[in-house]
């Protein structure tokens, strides 16, 4: 396979940008979703009540990660078809775990001391959980967030293989024709998507960190 | 004020019931002081007593009113009632200021009525406001978060205050610092405190009332000076050790054992051996050794009101400590 700079160049600036759009929604949106269920879900999972089903939920969000993507739009085919939704879908299941897995610790994490403090000062459940909960284990929850996106970044090139669009369309363009350029192109941006979100999340992390657990 | 009847906790599981047919009252003011040895159900029967624990018999009353009636949220409960734990388990995210604030804010106060009164709040447990209200639980001594603990179990001026070995946490000297500012605050605060330890010395000095407890039962109640002379089993016997004696002339004011003359000795006059009326009995014999002499003069204020002689101390200890020498 050769290497030519013009191309490379070509394939960088004209021909990802369009594709790049369409990755960073194939891993929002799959992320926004994933959190809306596995953060709650998780909330839940450590109230008194629910405690017990906590191995089973948890299970559940680990077979969405042991399962290839690709094997899950397979499964799901005859209901979604190709396309965004089959992609979008595998991708959510994908993100569930560490969220679900980090907000579970976090909210383990809590002092026992402070939460027998807050119980006896007369706050009710809800209080607890808004008040003391949810602000100490931001940080835990967010590094959860993180290793989601980075995951599902890498993930997403998939998507293009059932039709979602997204930087793999790119790449397998380049696999298909042996182009080196666009491989590399491909990579890069997916790269870059991954390191700009991460760093964006830390912004949105650090302003969420309780100050005294900043370093 | 504060009255449990034939009180009982089972925890689920356990073989022994926590807390046994305990019944006693607190009366109002007063410093109720439960000891024991670890395990003993005191820790238990006081958070029994704010519905963190719920007993599986008996009833609490405060105030003639039962603590587990239908009409009594425990949220709103534990609202009026002050706590303060070992662990002190101060919010670590909010600041001092916050944290002080937390249960005026629990309660909807007007935000203009809780800055003043959290200000009042950490002068009065010795925190200068301006130096500490910013800061975090993290940035504070092991003493001064002792502090603002009490501070903010005060902040809505609670009638009752529940307080399991609040200064367990801090060095001897610290500890024995707080315990006198707690002493001089109750003074002018006339809570009903409730107060858990498992240090008998401790229960002797803050106790205007002493529970002790051993295996989920009440042993024995009653006032310092009545269980110390008078221990009713060899539970409660090794529990205050073996210098009940020393205790009781601690606990003992001159004035209560002074022999009353308008005269000075000679012997006292001449060594300079005074004392004063309110210092405890123990000071007279400190007072003795120091100055080489058999008697001290006690003084009230500037006046001389009699003398204490060594017989008289002897003839005391025996008297109380049931030995008739």
């Amino acid at each position: 396979m050769e290497f030519e700079m013009e191309r490379f160049i070509t394939a960088l600036v004209d021909r990802s940008p369009p594709h790049a759009l369409e990755h960073l929604q194939l891993v929002l949106i799959p992320l926004f979703i994933a959190f809306i269920i596995a953060f709650p879900v998780a909330v839940i999972l450590t109230r008194q009540r629910f405690i017990k089903y906590t191995d089973r939920v948890m299970a559940f969000f680990s077979m969405g990660q042991t399962i290839p993507p690709l094997a899950v739009i397979a499964i799901f085919f005859p209901f979604l078809g190709l396309g965004r939704t089959p992609a979008l879908f595998a991708l959510t299941i994908y993100a569930l775990l560490p969220i679900a897995r980090n907000t579970l610790a976090g909210l383990k994490g809590v002092p026992r001391d402070v939460k027998e403090a807050a119980r006896g000062m007369g706050m009710s459940e809800w209080e607890m959980l808004f008040r003391v909960e949810i602000p100490l284990s931001m940080p835990v929850v967010m590094a959860g967030v993180k290793i989601s996106v980075v995951l599902t970044s890498g993930t997403a090139a998939l998507g293009a293989l059932v039709g979602g669009g997204g930087m793999g369309a790119v790449i397998f363009a380049g696999i298909d024709f042996f182009r080196a350029e666009l491989i590399i192109a491909g990579t890069l941006i997916i790269a870059a998507i991954a390191i700009i979100l991460d760093r964006l999340l830390s912004l949105i992390d650090n302003m969420l960190t309780p100050p005294h657990m900043k370093m | 004020m504060i009255r449990l009847d034939k009180v009982d906790k089972v925890f689920p599981g356990a073989s022994a019931p926590a807390v046994d047919q305990v019944s006693f009252q607190v009366d109002e003011g007063n410093i109720c002081v439960f000891v024991g040895p670890s395990g003993c159900g005191k820790t238990t029967i006081l958070r029994m007593i704010n519905r963190l624990v719920e007993p599986t018999g008996g009833d609490i009353y405060i105030k003639g009113q039962k603590v587990s009636d239908r009409g009594v949220n425990p949220d709103h409960l534990r609202r009026k009632i002050g706590y303060v734990i070992q662990q002190i388990g101060l919010m670590p995210h909010r600041t001092i200021e916050q944290n002080v604030a937390l249960v005026p804010r629990l309660l909807k106060w007007p935000e203009n009525k809780i800055m003043p009164r959290v200000k009042h709040l950490l002068e009065m447990v010795g925190l200068e406001p301006d130096e500490v209200s910013k800061k975090y639980p993290h940035q504070l001594s092991g003493g001064m978060m002792q502090r603002v603990g009490v501070a903010r179990a005060l902040a809505a001026d609670p009638p009752i205050m529940l307080m399991d070995e609040p200064f367990g946490a801090v060095d001897p000297i610290v500890r024995g610092r707080l315990q006198d500012e707690f002493l001089r605050l109750q003074k002018e605060m006339k809570k009903t405190i409730c107060f858990v330890t498992h240090d008998i010395n401790e229960a002797i000095k803050m106790g205007d009332h002493i529970v002790i407890m051993n295996k989920g039962k009440l042993v024995q109640h009653g006032t310092p000076m009545e269980i110390l002379s008078n221990p009713i089993d060899d539970f409660v016997k090794n529990l205050i050790g073996t210098d009940r004696e020393t205790k009781l002339l601690e606990l003992t004011k001159s004035e209560e054992m002074v022999t009353q003359t308008e005269e000075i000795p000679t012997e006292v006059s001449e060594k300079d051996c005074f004392i004063m009326a309110v210092d405890p009995v123990q000071r007279a014999l400190e007072a003795m050794m120091k100055k080489d002499a058999d008697i001290v003069g006690v003084k009230d204020g500037d006046k001389f009101i009699g003398t204490i002689s060594w017989e008289d101390i002897k003839k005391h200890i025996n008297r109380i400590s049931g030995d008739e020498a």
